[in-house]
């Protein structure tokens, strides 16, 4: 059986699949960091629709999907980050109604779609095995750009994380980190189509985060648990769907949820909490 | 304690100066021209009800609100954009706010972003930082709690912590938005005294917004009353506390008295 897995390695469809699942699950797990803390899931569902919706379009138009799929994500952006600001208007109500419209117009453009649907569709889930050489370019370029941004702004990351407005009270240019973040969002998820898909990867930008959450109070430490648990799960995904001829984007997601729920059962900071609670009713 | 020629701070000058300030919201009058001026090393209370337009001038003199009419600060006119040196010298101390027990910053990381503004980008907190941060939180009693996720502590030591991680800051300016709103009793008066403390040691102009007649710190002399986003008394605290000033002015018998040498509201 493991020489067969090291035989596959050889193909250069499954080595371009499996540097890719590496830069999915690394590229999303340091998002998931962002989502998770800064209490916004909802701006991965919105930001992966807008990202799906644009490539539909990008189809029906004959753009480049992606292109149109990151124009898309951009434009989301624009939209979402000034109206999330607002204090007049709930996040979640905006995100919501972003997040539907979205739907509706990728849904309204995969019905206007007569030949190419399977395209579409693979947009959704995503199709490791036909990646291309430049897929991987962009990808990594990607990547390359969220770890430097994580590692340049470490100190500034942590204080718009700890409180947004209390950091920009204090002369921590919090718009600029947050803006930036929506833009990376927007990349990774329009990038990363081809990868595990629009609609799958919303898992991979909550699960890393949370599963970090389970484990540590160190920031620095909470961006490599994260990463590590989204690389683990990417890359174990592709290795189930391989040996057990599943679709690679559900095997994925499944591993990541089974990776979260052993971090919650076995959660250091959750039996703390317990025993602290138990103090207090002695 | 600080480097008084930074930036060429000049002693007893105004340095917060509004001047008919206005700030409208969906057709209503948040604050409704108000005109103030305070000298530095003051403290200032902002009293008044709930909707009186406490925090709506607080967030004017902080830079997070548009507004009409002048405002002036360190003598040079501000728009509600800002300079990061502006920015700098003006310190915030929220009301207390929810965080995840299980959010990944402790006490002493907290305090630490305090500093992260003055050190500017590419530059990391060095010894210097992480000495006056412990320092800081001695003086706020909570050294101890230095090593523990913020999360954990209870809402008196993340106030504590909250002070702490603004005068890390070095502000020439102290905002206060009900800092002790949501504690225990005692844990009130604990934290009004550090404040009292802060403002004796630290070369500050305090503003301390509260709707508590109750609970001012000592150090406090001066208070600008607000009602409906008007000014409506603004002078010696001794006199904004008289039964006559505050019956006016809220249109409701309240009675004060007098107790070591403090006047109290009797709401009852």
């Amino acid at each position: 059986m493991a020489e067969h897995l090291i035989d596959v390695f050889t193909y250069p469809p499954i080595q371009r699949a499996f540097v890719a699942c590496v830069l999915c699950g690394a590229s999303c797990a340091l998002l998931s960091v962002f989502v998770v803390l800064m209490k916004m899931p909802l701006i991965g569902v919105s930001m992966s629709h807008a990202a799906f919706a644009g490539a539909v379009l990008g189809m029906l138009l004959g753009i480049n999907p992606f292109l149109s799929g990151f124009i898309m994500c951009l434009l989301t952006a624009a939209v979402l980050g000034p109206l999330s600001d607002r204090t007049d208007m709930a996040p979640e109500n905006v995100l919501g109604i972003m997040f539907s419209f979205l739907m509706g117009l990728a849904f309204l453009g995969m019905g206007i779609l007569t030949k190419t649907k399977a395209d579409a569709l693979n947009l959704m889930w995503g199709s490791l095995l036909s990646l291309s050489g430049s897929d991987i370019l962009v990808l990594s370029l990607i990547t390359a750009i969220l770890v430097l941004f994580v590692l340049l702004f470490f100190k500034e990351i942590r204080s718009v994380l700890f409180n947004r407005r209390l950091a920009a009270a204090s002369g921590i240019p919090g718009k600029l980190i947050y803006y930036t973040l929506l833009f990376l969002t927007g990349a990774v998820v329009s990038s990363n189509l081809a990868t595990v898909g629009g609609l799958l990867i919303f898992a991979l930008l909550v699960q890393p985060g949370a599963t970090a959450l389970q484990l540590t109070y160190n920031l620095k430490h909470f961006f490599i648990i994260s990463v590590a648990s989204g690389v683990g799960a990417c890359v174990s995904g592709l290795i189930a769907s391989y040996i057990f001829d599943l679709p690679s984007g559900a095997a994925v997601v499944l591993m990541a949820t089974i990776i979260f729920a052993a971090a919650y059962i076995f959660s250091p900071k959750r039996r703390t909490a317990k025993l602290k609670k138990k103090e207090y009713i002695l | 304690m600080k480097q008084d020629c930074l930036y060429g701070r000049a002693m007893s000058k105004q340095i917060i100066e509004l001047e008919g300030v206005t700030v409208r919201k969906s057709g209503g009058l948040l604050l409704d021209g108000i005109s103030i001026s305070m000298s530095s090393r003051e403290f200032v209370g902002i009293i008044g009800p709930n909707g009186a337009g406490k925090t709506t001038l607080l967030n004017v003199i902080a830079g997070f609100e548009k507004f009409e009419g002048t405002l002036s600060l360190f003598g040079q006119r501000e728009s509600w954009k800002r300079s990061r040196e502006t920015r700098l010298r003006i310190g915030y101390v929220p009301q207390l706010f929810q965080i995840d027990p299980a959010f990944p910053i402790l006490a002493s990381e907290a305090v630490m972003t305090g500093s992260i503004g003055r050190l500017g980008l590419f530059r990391s907190p060095g010894r210097q930082e992480k000495e006056k941060t412990m320092q800081l939180m001695e003086m706020m009693r909570v050294a101890h709690l230095a090593d523990r996720p913020l999360g954990q502590l209870s809402g008196g030591e993340r106030q504590k912590v909250s002070l702490a991680r603004a005068i890390l800051q070095q502000p020439d300016i102290l905002l206060m938005d009900e800092p002790t709103a949501n504690l225990d009793i005692a844990v009130q008066k604990e934290v009004l005294n550090l404040i009292s403390e802060i403002h004796k040691q630290e070369d500050l102009t305090i503003l301390f917004v509260t709707h508590d007649f109750n609970l001012l710190p000592v150090a406090m002399r001066r208070a600008v009353l607000l009602d409906s986003g008007k000014t409506v008394f603004d002078g010696d605290i001794g006199i904004a506390m008289s039964s006559e000033t505050l019956s006016r002015l809220f249109q409701y018998p309240l009675e004060t008295f007098e107790r070591n040498g403090r006047r109290f509201v009797s709401y009852g």
